[in-house]
Parts: C-alpha cells; structure tokens; sequence
C-alpha cells in the first residue's frame, strides 16, 4: 500500500459513507491513486471546463521552439514547474492557437460577453446546452452520480451573461456555487456522517422522509409538465433532471474515496467581487479547485466548470496594478501576429495570464492524485485574444489531461490567423466521450459547428 | 383626468409621505381600452428570489429574506421577472436548505391540529384553497415527519414539500385564457410584489377578475399596501440598469469607501422614485426632468447612482451613457462594433486631453461613425459628470464640453447639456412608447415584439395621464386582454 492510500484508508476508518449504507457494508475500497472502475475503456470519463478572464499576451503565452514553455516570463511556465506542482504537466498540455469563438461573432455574443459561447459553440440566443451539461445530462455522463455536475465560480455568482460557461438546454444559465463551504456541502456533506447509530439513524430518516418529499414534487411537476407548452418543456425537464439528481444524492454510489474535510470558512470571510471578496480569492480558488478535483476523484460527479475570478483589486500580485482590467487588459498593446505593439504592455498581461495557468496546473496536479487525469478532458479557454481590442478571435486555448488517449500534449498547434472556429475542440471532446456527432453548437452557418480538431 | 388621482391618492395613502389629494379617486374606470390584437404564448415562469422571500414570509408568517440563500436572479432585459428563471440541482439543493430555515420561524400552538395546519399552510403556498387530494397527500407528509417525533417536526417536512413544490415555484398561465386563481396570482405578483391576498382571492372565487375594470380596481387597492413600493423602485431600477450597481467597482483614487457610497446613491434614487409616485403616480417628467434640488440635475438620469453605473472605474464613460440612454430609455437597437467585424478599442489615457477628445476619434472613423453619431451626441451632454457622477467643471486643466444633440420624434435638438437631454426625453413620444414597452417586458418577464406594438398602439389612444404615468400604464395593461388572455397559436 501507498504512502498515499494508507492515508486515505485511515481516513475511511474514521468515516462512513453513505455508499455503506446502501450496499449493505459492503465498501469498494479503491484508493484515490486506483484507476476508476472502467480504466479499460478508451473513451474519457471526465470533463473539466475552465473559463480564464483578460485573454492573453500572446508574446509570453506561444510555446517556443522544442514546446519550450519555460523561457523567461512565460506565462505557460507553471505547467512545466515540478518544483510547485509535484511534475512537469507540458506532456499532458496542448496548446492551440488560431481559434476564433466565430458563433459568439455571429450571434453578437463577444468580447465580455463571449463566454456564453466558450462552452456552449452558440451565441447568447443559442438554445443548446453547454458540452459540460450536455455530457453530464444529455449524453448520460451525469446519470448514476450523486451529482450531474458541480459548477463552480470565484467571486460573482450572478448568471449574467459574461458570467457564466455552464448552460442548460433551452439556454439557460446555471448557477455558479461560489462559496467552498457551499461547494463542500453540495458534494460531500451529506454523503459522510459518523459512526454513532444516532447520526446513521439521522441519515436513514432523511433517506426516508427524502423520497417521500422527491415522491410529492415529481407528481406535482408531472401535473404541471402535462398541461405546460412546448415552448416550456426545456424549462421543466430541467427541473425534472434536478428531482432525479437529488433522488440519487439519496443513495449515493461512490467508488470509495476518502472525502475531503469541510473547508475552513474562517479563512474566506467574504466572498464576492467589489464586495470585500478580493483579498480572499485564492483562497477561494485553490479551495474549489481542491474540491472540484476530490469530487471527480471520488465520483460524486464526472463533469466540473470553473469561472476564475477576474482578479481586478486583489492585490494578490504586488507587480500588477490595482485595477487588471483597466490597468493591465486594457493597456496591452499588441501587433499580433504581425508583431509590434508596446513591449511594456505586454509583461504585466503576461504575469495575469500566468496567475490564471498556475491555477489550471493545480488543477491538473489535483486531478492527477485523484489518479483520473488521464481519462480527463480538460479544456481552459478565455473569452478574448487581444483583451484591450475586446477580440473574441484568436483566442488562448488550453486541452489539457490524458482525454482518455484521445489528445497527444506536449505540443503547439497552430491553425493560423485566418480563424478556425473553437467548436472545432468542443466536437473533438464529445468525441473522447464516444458521442457520435460532428457537430456542436448553433449557428446559421454549418461550418461554424461542424467538424473535429485532430487532437491525436 | 381618470385613474391618476386614484392612483397618487391611494400611494399617497400607502407611503404615507404627503398628504392625499382632497378630491377621492373615482371608483369608475373610464372608457374601454382597445381589444389585444397580440397576445403572449403560455408561460411557466419560475418567481425571483425576491418573489419567493415574499411567498416564504406568507408561508411562516415571518420576514423571510432568502437574496443570499438562493443564487440570484436569472434576469431579462435586466429584469428579475423573467421567464428564464428555472430550477436547477442547485437551486432545488439551496430551495430545500431555505425551507429547512423558514420551517423554524413557522409559529405553531402548543396542541397541533394537523389537518388544520397543513390546509392552511396549502392554502397559503398555492395561492388559492387546496383540493381534498391535496391536504391527504401533506397530511401523510406531516404524519411521516412527526412520525416518533414531535408536530415540528412534522411540520417542517410540510413547509419543505410546499416550498419545493413546482405550484409555488411557478407562475404559470397555460390556457387561452387565465384561471381565476391564475389571475390572483399575476396580478398580486405584478402590483404588488406579493401573494394574492384574501380580498384577491375572495375576487378569484368570485370569478370577479375576469373582468378588465375588475382587475383595474383591484390593482388600484394593492397600491394601498406599502410594501407595493419595493416592485416600482425595482422596475425603475431594472428598467435603468441601476442593479448592476453593486456589482461594480471605482477606483479607490476618486472614492475612498465605493460600497458605501453606493447604497448612499442607491437610498437617495429610491426616495426619488417614491416621490415621483407618491406625487404623480410615477409620470415620466416627474422621474426625468423634475427640477431635483441640485443644480445641474433635473431628474434620474443626473442622479449618481445612473451616472456610477455608466461609467468607468475611473472616469466617465460617454459611450455607455448614451448607449443607455438609446436602448434602455428609447428601446433603440444598436449595432454591435462586432457584428460589423470592428475591433473595439478604448482610447488610452492621457492626461493632457478631455474623454470627449479622446472618444472623438470615433466620429472620424467611417465604419464607426455611423453609431456614435447617435451615442456621442447623447453621452457627452453627461461629461460634466465623472465616474461617481461628481459634478466637474473641467478636466485635464481644460472647461467640460459637455454639448450634444439628439434626434427625437424625427427632430433633431441641440442639447447644451443632459439637463437639456433630460428635458427633451421627457416631452418626447418616445419616451412614452419605449415606457410603455419596458413595463409589457417586466410585466410579461419576456420581451414580445409583437405584444409591445400592439400595447404601444392601444396606448397611443389613452389620455394623458394614463398614457405618460407608469401607474397609468400599469392598470391598462392588467385591464387588457394583453394581462389576461393567452395564444395558443
């Protein structure tokens, strides 16, 4: 037994899971380094989305030759930094540039706004769900977990649009747990109890009372669903989809991880942006993206999205001034492609966008304990290229994880200045998933939607 | 004059902040209004949290505040009703540890009769008189929760059943036209922010509210309940913008302490927006050109909260003013700099010129001209305003320019300031018809092209009180087959 597994055993020793009570006992222990139950499998079992914000300093983002990623002031550098994240992840990283976010152009869905099209390939009058919730909902990635997904955001909880990446059938936004505390609760809490027969008799009356409560919403929801218009079935399958996920929260199948303990709410006293928030946002953010990767790891859910924060009045980097956004997004000078712009400009975008990789290598080291990265199809994108031209083309993607063997890192592909559309990477990941479709999003122009990036 | 005086007299009553008019309102409800000619489609719209705090403060009798329990609001056109609202894993989870709370507020006698309990507490949730089918469903609930244990505890099963119940999640209207109880329902929510109360629903019973002058008057009643206010700061706020507020930030170079400052601008709009409806039932001069004390201000658009939303975190910013003024205040659609493929790019700082010469530039562009023609002729008469809405003089060591012109009911006017712009909008139709339009989309909770021209339409033939007060345009909406009826096409 691993250093590590022994750990985690320990920690089950102290806990029961509710999985015990519902197998009769019988806990599948697997330790969090063990391969999931279907590692024979070529197809990915996890998708993990990140929204990163300010776009990029391309002059410090573009691997140099050899995929080098460590050269002075590279922003990618904390994917190649084995000294604070345990290993080197530059294999598992590939690094795509030249996508244009063309269905969020088409749709008038750009610049601040254009985040409702990273995940979804549409414009803000799209109708489809986003890939995280068409896999975990539609697709039946989300069928037998407690949870369908977690979704996950820093410092603004608000569903506006610029706010969010997650996004339901019928279009709409799903909300973003913002507080760890919150985050815990929805994936863990109610899953652990401890050993007293007083606390698993509590957890046997909630079961109990439970399903008689999820028994009364669903016929009220079924009357309702009968008599509602067509226009609104999305709006009540959606509902209906949230009675199921609370129904399986009630017998929870997990594949025997240790849990996580209840983050320490004390260290975040505020939460929001422009609220007091600000000093506590990495906090805030190491812990969802701790927990992001302990619930995929233990099989509280197989899909995930993370919105960063946008960093503006942290003061968490002393090199950055006090406003990002203004300050350093909106002061980047930059020729592109074409070179020239202001070199001045260029460092402090530089340092933000490193902040934002460094919190995407994290994740990728968390995921990689939880002994699932290889079968995770992670995606980071951000909703601009250049961010003081507010350009939704040529936009930083980040694919990174082993996509269950559908993605070869350690590389640069660069598909050129003319544009490919970023559905391109959404087609590729439903692919890793075994989903049989060539197309993903919504635009009145096919080729917008249709077709695969060759990740291999 | 029709429905004005009742209306001011009745918010007078409610605010209790000026002395009602001496003349009592007419119980009449004037001529008929045009037939709807446009109707919504059916709907199912999910109530905001501010909705849902209302129908849990009725469920427990208690003041329930749920705005940092439940993720916020889904909104339209900035609007939080809205029928893009849903329920989601997570709202449902936060719904459930909601009811759990409010359960413990629920008042209960020291001998529990469950029967009683559990219709009343039905009773209250639905809106309307539960079914027999109903009351045995939550009695077996209620049973099943005290099962072994105490009536509280049946008793909060029964509160979480009820607030997790898609019958009070949901405004629905699913027929051509609107139930009775359906009709408490909407018009108890859109009036006055809150359930039906025993008077609506004795009028639902009745089968009263089938009537357009019946649901008139039973709008103008609601406007009794001071709690009435809350909806109209909340549209005037919507409608502008004005939510987003405390969402943004300034930079701490022009205002030490922002949160505060903004509540302080936030409280000081209300008492404008109360004032506005208590002396003139909410009539578009009142709220935009009122001649507020201040100099240079004449109404909510030189208010600081307008002025702080649009704008910069440390300067002003012209664009984002006039944009707002066009969409919000005229309902004009302008074109995205990205759907005409243009890069937008602010124009840098620089301490030697004005923003009105740095934003200048874009009338010298072609492919930008087109729009900020519009835009900067509207956003720099506010340059006299920076991004708290301070009042300065000059900038950059140079005076403010703060000239502009604007092309209203096909006239084109030179402004010599947004006092100027304030006065212009006020008198001008439209004004009256993108109004009109903003209160059929918080009304509706979606926005219906085809049902705005109609309403638009029907109001042009109102008189004027009806047609240039909010009040006014309220009661014709909810007397209209646009409130009550449903296309089933």
């Amino acid at each position: 037994m691993t250093a590590r597994a022994a750990r985690a055993a320990h920690k089950l020793n102290r806990r029961h899971l509710l999985t015990a009570l519902g197998a009769g006992g019988a806990l599948a222990y697997l330790g969090p380094g063990a391969r999931p139950l279907h590692a024979q499998t070529t197809a990915a079992r996890y998708f993990v989305g990140v929204y990163m914000p300010h776009g990029m300093a391309r002059e410090y983002w573009v691997p140099r030759a050899g995929f080098d990623i460590s050269y002075e002031n590279s922003s990618l550098a904390p994917f190649d930094d084995a000294n604070t994240f345990g290993k080197s992840y530059a294999d598992q990283l590939l690094v795509v540039e030249g996508l244009d976010v063309k269905a969020g152009i088409d749709g008038g869905t750009t610049g601040h706004d254009a985040s409702r099209a990273l995940f979804t390939g549409s414009s803000q009058h799209g109708k489809n769900a986003s890939i995280d919730q068409f896999l975990a909902l539609e697709h039946g990635l989300g069928r037998e977990t407690p949870l369908a997904s977690l979704v996950l955001g820093v410092g603004n909880s608000a569903p506006d649009l610029g706010q969010c990446i997650s996004y339901a059938k019928g279009g709409a936004a799903v909300p973003k747990l913002i507080d760890p505390s919150r985050t815990f609760a929805q994936a863990f809490a109610q899953l652990v109890v401890g050993d007293d027969p007083a606390a698993l008799e509590r957890v046997a009356r909630e079961r109990r009372l439970g399903k008689s409560l999820l028994d009364y919403w669903n016929a009220d929801l079924k009357r309702l669903s009968a008599r509602a218009p067509e226009s609104e079935r999305d709006k009540l399958e959606q509902h209906a989809a949230a009675l199921r996920e609370l129904e399986q929260r009630l017998d929870p199948q997990l594949n025997g991880c240790s849990p996580p303990s209840a983050p320490d709410a004390s260290t975040y006293p505020e939460l929001l942006a422009y609220g007091g928030g600000e000093p506590y946002f990495d906090t805030i953010t190491n812990l969802q993206i701790d927990l992001l990767a302990q619930a995929l790891g233990c099989g509280v859910t197989h899909v995930a999205t993370l919105f960063l924060a946008d960093l503006s009045r942290t003061h968490l980097d002393p090199q950055l001034p006090d406003d990002v956004h203004i300050d350093v997004a909106h002061r980047y000078t930059s020729g592109g492609r074409a070179g020239g712009g202001d070199p001045a400009s260029w460092l402090p975008l530089a340092r933000q966008n490193r902040y934002a990789h460094g919190k995407v290598a994290r994740l990728l080291q968390r995921l990689d304990e939880n002994g699932i990265l290889d079968q995770t199809v992670l995606i980071a994108l951000s909703d601009m290229g250049d961010p003081n031209r507010h350009s939704s083309r040529q936009i930083p993607a980040l694919l990174a994880g082993g996509w269950g063997g559908h993605l070869k890192g350690g590389r640069h592909l660069d598909l050129g200045a003319a544009g490919t559309p970023h559905n391109r990477v959404l087609v590729a990941a439903q692919r890793a998933f075994d989903v049989d479709s060539d197309t993903f999003g919504e635009d009145e122009d096919l080729a917008v939607t249709t077709g695969a990036l060759d990740l291999a | 004059m029709r429905s004005t005086t009742a209306a001011c007299w009745l918010i007078a009553l409610a605010l209790g902040a000026c002395s009602a008019p001496s003349t009592p309102p007419r119980e009449s409800a004037g001529p008929p209004i045009a037939a709807a000619q446009q109707l919504l489609a059916p709907s199912v719209r999910r109530l905001s949290v501010a909705e849902l705090s209302a129908a849990a403060s009725e469920l427990v009798q208690g003041d329930v505040d749920l705005a940092s329990a439940l993720p916020p609001d889904a909104r339209q056109n900035d609007f939080s009703r809205s029928l893009t609202q849903s329920v989601d894993a997570t709202t449902l989870k936060q719904l459930d540890d909601a009811a759990r709370a409010i359960a413990a507020k629920l008042p209960l006698p020291s001998e529990v009769d469950a029967n009683a309990l559990v219709t009343t507490l039905a009773s209250r949730a639905f809106r309307r008189a539960p079914t027999d089918a109903e009351v045995a469903d939550l009695r077996a609930l209620f049973d099943a929760g005290a099962s072994g244990r105490a009536p509280r505890d049946g008793a909060e099963l029964v509160v979480r059943a009820l607030f997790g119940s898609p019958e009070l999640l949901y405004e629905t209207a699913l027929d051509s036209a609107l139930s009775s109880d359906e009709l408490a329902s909407h018009l108890a929510w859109l009036v006055s922010g809150l359930p039906p109360d025993a008077e609506l629903r004795r009028a639902a019973s009745a089968g009263e509210l089938q009537s357009g002058p019946a649901r008139r008057q039973q709008a103008l009643r609601l406007l009794h309940d001071s709690r009435a206010r809350f909806l109209y700061r909340r549209f005037i706020e919507e409608w502008l913008g004005l939510n987003r507020l405390r969402a943004l930030a300034k930079s701490s170079d022009i205002a030490a302490d922002f949160p505060s400052l903004r509540e302080t601008m936030l409280s000081d709009t209300e008492a404008a927006i109360d004032d506005a409806f208590i002396t003139t039932s909410g009539s578009l001069q009142a709220l935009f050109a009122s001649g507020y004390a201040a100099p240079n201000r004449d109404g909510l658009l030189q208010q600081e909260s307008f002025l702080a939303t649009f704008a910069h975190e440390d300067s002003s910013a012209p664009v984002l003013r006039g944009k707002a003024v066009l969409e919000r205040l005229l309902c004009r659609k302008l074109v995205e700099p990205s759907e005409l493929g243009i890069d937008l790019v602010l124009p840098q700082p620089d301490p030697h010129t004005t923003t009105r010469e740095r934003f200048a530039q874009h009338a010298e562009r072609t492919d930008c001209n087109g729009c900020h023609e519009q835009l900067d002729g509207v956003g720099f008469t506010f340059e006299n305003f920076d991004a708290i809405g301070g009042f300065r003089s000059e900038e950059a060591g140079k005076p403010i320019d703060s000239s502009g012109h604007i092309t209203l009911d096909g006239v084109t006017l030179t402004l010599g300031n947004s006092v100027d712009l304030s006065r212009a909008l006020a008198a001008s139709q439209e004004l009256e018809v993108c109004a009109a339009r903003q209160l059929v989309r918080f009304a509706s909770g979606t926005q219906s092209s085809a049902v705005e021209d109609d309403f638009v339409a029907a109001t042009r033939r109102l008189p004027d009180t009806d047609r240039t007060t909010l009040i006014g345009l309220l009661l014709t909406y909810v007397e209209g087959d646009w409130f009550a009826k449903r296309s089933l096409q």
